[in-house]
């Protein structure tokens, strides 16, 4: 009876959301999903953490600003998924128990959940959008996940990881899937040689918590992340939008109150940190792998044969959503002090299908 | 400012909480600080006022969820006391940011008449101030221009006035809310409340709204409160020492608290009769003293005053306090409605309660049909933030009968209350007008009527009836404990509804509302205009300026009036009107839903409203 009137609760939860949807973004079309995810936490753990279903209508209703919105939403299910930890009391592992030297808990024991609160955030964090999800890959992905969290103890320590495993495996190529089965290895191996069951309740919650609140833009998370602890630029950008062909030259006058250069690279992918891409004169100023990258090396396409680091000073934007979401390769380059014009002269070592792309002047 | 907030943040837990709930409250206190770096880095555009507040609001939250559970608390009456005091403190200057606003710089300038003047006399402190005195003020034989407010609010002002001017003033009425958190809590300890439900009910009542509002801004509501509640505890425990000054004090603040001693000192006449005579005496000093003030014992007031209003006022007054989107208690203070479920379970509710709902009664009948009911230019609540302790008390008598789900859903609320109202303190001060803040916003933003949605008996709309059956299930059965607690998924269910409503062209349409795009024309009456709600509002258009608005298809009745006579054009037809003293309904047709626009081609008109027949 307690499960059908959760049922009953979820269905009540996604229907609100479903009619409050009136954004065109991915995750705002997922807010009946969001829903369910933030029901089954508060079924797992606290019945208060519902209070996250008319948060997210009124961040749907109330939030017009996108960014802000998906921020919002993404702090729902931070606070569903890190209460459901926290509720998720007294894990152990029954598959493994005494095997690897448990005595598992006697009373109020409940850990056997915390597959499901896995399964809530590798969905949240991989299934959206969800047209574009691969379904036989992801479901293969999502019991290793499980897998990985059995063997650990289902600790919130094992979600941690759980979790992380899926963030970094694109599923693209095929061959990437092997990543979480070497993470199961590991842990199988780990275990068997007497590793204690972890439970780390804080650090994983907030580890989990910080990849949910940006769940909206979880590919970022996955192979840009450090960009999320950075504060964006906001300033006006004067569009160039030329490309630079490798022994070429491009000249260039500088916008009044411009100080710097965006630049991005194109095929350049395969390049390692401090490859010469570029000059920039006056002032020879170098351009090299690391200040600038591939403009698309960090989509989930690309990401796995790619080598090139985040830019210094990264000036891309992010485009799309959910795991799919990537962003650009653009870096920003100061420019020389009081230069009126500029010249970019690409190496002429690269590659013929390689160039410099001059993105603009900020 | 901010720098005292984070140190008072990190002081207030060590007060109160110890061992392992102050290790775990820490760790998330460290938690929300590193995820409010996070998104203070990520959204570099969002108002950092807001923000800031956004944050302390939700931090105080969290450590009242930890009071409130926590397994080793530390409290007492005088930690809640202490509690108060730091919120109040950081409140203080975050409210101040409004200037004293409504009644507060009458009472202000009286205190400063005695301070510099040693009299009541406001004629100089009008020309300092470069204003005037409120409507129907009393004054002297000799032109004196006394206030209409009674001076004792003012004369306890003083000290803190003399000492550090308005900052001084207005600690004083924080000291107050500090005394009144502590009595509140002492009474509640009294009256046999179990710790855990005083302490789960302690912030709602201490750090939301209406206390918070009024314990930091100069109103006689919070002295009021703490007098009455000392007067209540006094008579529950026969102390005359007690209940006698503190109704004195509670009837000296303003006259119309004597309709409360005259049913407080009833509730006391079948045990002792004596108490008559000493009461009797508590209501002939107050008006004895403004005799001799302003020359009338009843100051501005008349004994007609007493008289029963025609019965629909009444009606209008009662469902108004209990339901109305801008002044009714679900939406400003929806705690309280738990102290309003309390009173269905009337026999099984402490002694205390009763008294103090018996006490109440009076006044209350007496506020329903007058035409300020919904408080008048002040925040939200003010004619009752006098029984907000009393109905605390209801609520933590019937803790454990209310559902989960909607304790949940009014700290939700509670909490995005008390960011807007610290947020925006100007905005505690609404025009009667029929719409409320959020409404309004969102009719702003989505260019859609949303106030409809908001039941309004200043403006009566479609809502309003709806609404007090809806308030009503609500305090009968909706915050009752259920086997299955549905609240939270259900209220979700009538939010997005409400919106999916909303977005749809209505029946009516309010012409000043504020999903009315104006392009040109003027507020009818002004903004300010005395007793503006006893109008009826409109918006004024003159040749070549246009509203335009979302309508349903079909024939509707405008509602205008003219004095010059007007020629507008509205979906696609011309109209005219000729002019005329009165309103005037005008036929006409909308030819498909969705915006249209309505263009004063010639003349000038006022258009009120317009309802689809």
């Amino acid at each position: 009876m307690k499960r059908f009137s959760w049922i009953i609760t979820a269905a009540l939860a996604a229907y609100a959301c479903q009619l409050a949807v009136h954004h065109a973004t991915p995750v705002d079309r997922a807010l009946p999903l969001l829903a369910v995810a933030v029901t089954v936490c508060a079924a797992l753990s606290y019945p208060a953490v519902m209070v996250g279903v008319p948060l997210l209508v009124v961040a749907s209703v109330g939030l017009f600003d996108e960014q802000v919105r998906l921020l919002a939403y993404g702090a729902v299910v931070a606070l569903a998924i890190s209460a459901a930890l926290f509720g998720v009391r007294r894990p152990q592992s029954p598959l493994f128990l005494g095997a690897f030297g448990d005595t598992g808990s006697k009373s109020g024991d409940c850990g056997h959940r915390t597959p499901y609160v896995l399964a809530v955030a590798i969905v949240l964090l991989r299934w959206i959008p969800l047209s574009e999800v691969l379904v036989l890959r992801e479901l293969f992905l999502l019991g290793i996940c499980v897998g990985i969290v059995v063997v650990l103890g289902r600790t919130p320590f094992a979600v941690m990881f759980g979790v992380i495993t899926a963030l970094i495996t694109p599923a693209i190529p095929l061959r990437t899937l092997a990543v979480p089965l070497l993470v199961l290895g590991v842990a199988v191996a780990a275990r068997a040689f007497g590793m204690r069951r972890l439970v780390l309740r804080w650090p994983s919650a907030v580890v989990v918590a910080f990849a949910m609140l940006f769940f909206a833009w979880s590919g970022v998370v996955a192979r840009a992340f450090p960009y999320l602890l950075t504060k964006p630029k906001e300033l006006p950008r004067h569009v160039i939008a030329m490309s630079v062909a490798p022994a070429q030259s491009l000249t260039l006058d500088v916008p009044e109150h411009a100080t710097s250069l965006i630049l991005s690279g194109a095929n350049v992918a395969h390049f390692r940190r401090g490859k010469l891409l570029g000059r920039i004169e006056p002032g020879g100023i170098d351009v090299r792998i690391g200040d600038v990258i591939d403009w698309g090396a960090l989509r989930r396409e690309q990401a796995y044969g790619a080598h090139n680091p985040l830019p210094r000073d990264p000036a891309g934007k992010i485009r799309g959503y959910g795991y799919n979401a990537w962003l650009d390769g653009a870096g920003r380059i100061a420019l020389p002090k009081g230069a009126r014009t500029i010249q970019v002269t690409t190496d002429a070592l690269l590659p013929a299908n390689a160039s410099l792309q001059v993105e603009g002047f900020e | 400012m901010i720098v005292a907030a984070v140190i008072a943040l990190l002081l207030a837990p060590l007060a109160v909480l110890r061992r392992r709930t102050l290790v775990a409250y820490t760790a998330v206190d460290a938690a929300t600080w590193l995820f409010a770096f996070i998104l203070w880095l990520r959204i570099p555009g969002f108002d950092p006022w807001l923000g800031a507040i956004g944050i302390a609001v939700v931090k105080l939250a969290t450590l009242s969820l930890f009071i409130a559970n926590g397994t080793e608390v530390r409290w007492s009456a005088n930690r809640a006391a202490l509690l108060a005091a730091l919120v109040y403190a950081l409140a203080l200057p975050v409210i101040g940011r409004h200037p004293l606003d409504g009644d507060e710089p009458f009472y202000l300038w009286v205190t400063e008449s005695m301070v510099h003047d040693f009299d009541l006399d406001l004629r100089n402190q009008y020309a300092a101030h470069g204003s005037g005195p409120q409507f129907n003020d009393p004054t002297g034989p000799n032109g004196e221009q006394y206030s209409r407010q009674e001076p004792f609010l003012s004369l306890l002002l003083v000290p803190g006035f003399a000492l550090f001017g308005v900052q001084g003033a207005l600690a004083t009425i924080a000291l107050f809310g500090v005394l009144l958190v502590r009595s509140t809590v002492r009474w509640m300890e009294d009256e046999g409340i179990a710790d855990a439900h005083v302490r789960a009910v302690f912030p709602f009542f201490a750090f939301a709204p209406p206390v918070l509002y009024y314990a930091v801004r100069i109103w006689p509501e919070v002295p009021a409160a703490f007098f009455f509640v000392e007067a209540v505890r006094g008579v529950r425990n026969q102390r005359l020492k007690r209940w006698l000054p503190a109704l004195f004090g509670l009837v000296m603040l303003k006259l119309r608290f004597a309709l409360v001693a005259v049913a407080l000192v009833g509730t006391m006449f079948r045990r002792r009769p004596r108490a008559l005579a000493i009461g009797a005496a508590v209501l002939v000093v107050p008006l004895g003293l403004l005799y001799l003030i302003t020359g009338s014992a009843t100051n501005v007031h008349v004994w007609g005053e007493l008289l029963p209003a025609p019965g629909e006022r009444y009606v209008t007054g009662f469902f108004g306090i209990l339901t109305d989107g801008m002044s009714g208690i679900p939406f400003q203070a929806p705690f309280y409605l738990f102290g309003l479920f309390a009173l269905t379970r009337w026999r099984s509710t402490p002694k205390g309660f009763r008294t103090g709902i018996i006490a109440g009664s009076l006044y209350f009948l007496y506020l329903l049909p007058r035409p300020e009911w919904f408080g008048g230019w002040a925040p939200p609540l003010r004619y009752l933030v006098f029984l907000m302790p009393v109905l605390a008390l209801g609520a933590a008598s019937v803790w454990d009968r209310l559902s989960r789900g909607a304790i949940a859903i009014a700290a939700l609320w509670t909490i995005g209350l008390t960011i807007h109202g610290l947020s925006f303190p100007n905005r505690l001060f609404h025009i009667a007008n029929g719409e409320n803040a959020i409404g309004e916003w969102l009719s702003f933003y989505h260019r859609a009527d949303f106030s409809r949605l908001f039941p309004s008996f200043i403006r009566m709309n479609g809502a309003s009836w709806i609404g007090v059956f809806a308030v009503l299930a609500l305090i009968v059965i909706g915050v009752r404990r259920w086997k299955h607690d549905f609240a939270i998924p259900i209220f979700a269910l009538a939010l997005a509804a409400g919106f999916a409503h909303a977005k749809k062209p209505g029946t009516r349409v309010e012409f000043e509302d504020a999903h009315v795009v104006k392009e040109g024309g003027e507020l009818y009456p002004e903004m300010y205009t005395m007793m503006r709600v006893t109008y009826r509002g409109g918006w004024i258009l003159q040749a070549g300026q246009a509203i335009s608005f979302q309508a349903q298809r079909g024939t509707h009745t405008l509602h205008a009036i003219t004095g010059l006579g007007a020629t507008f054009e509205l979906g696609g037809h011309a109209y005219h009107i000729d002019p005329h003293p009165e309103y005037q309904r005008v036929r006409v047709i909308i030819p498909e839903d969705g915006r249209v626009t309505l263009r004063c081609v010639s003349g000038a008109i006022n258009v009120d409203r317009m309802e689809r027949e």
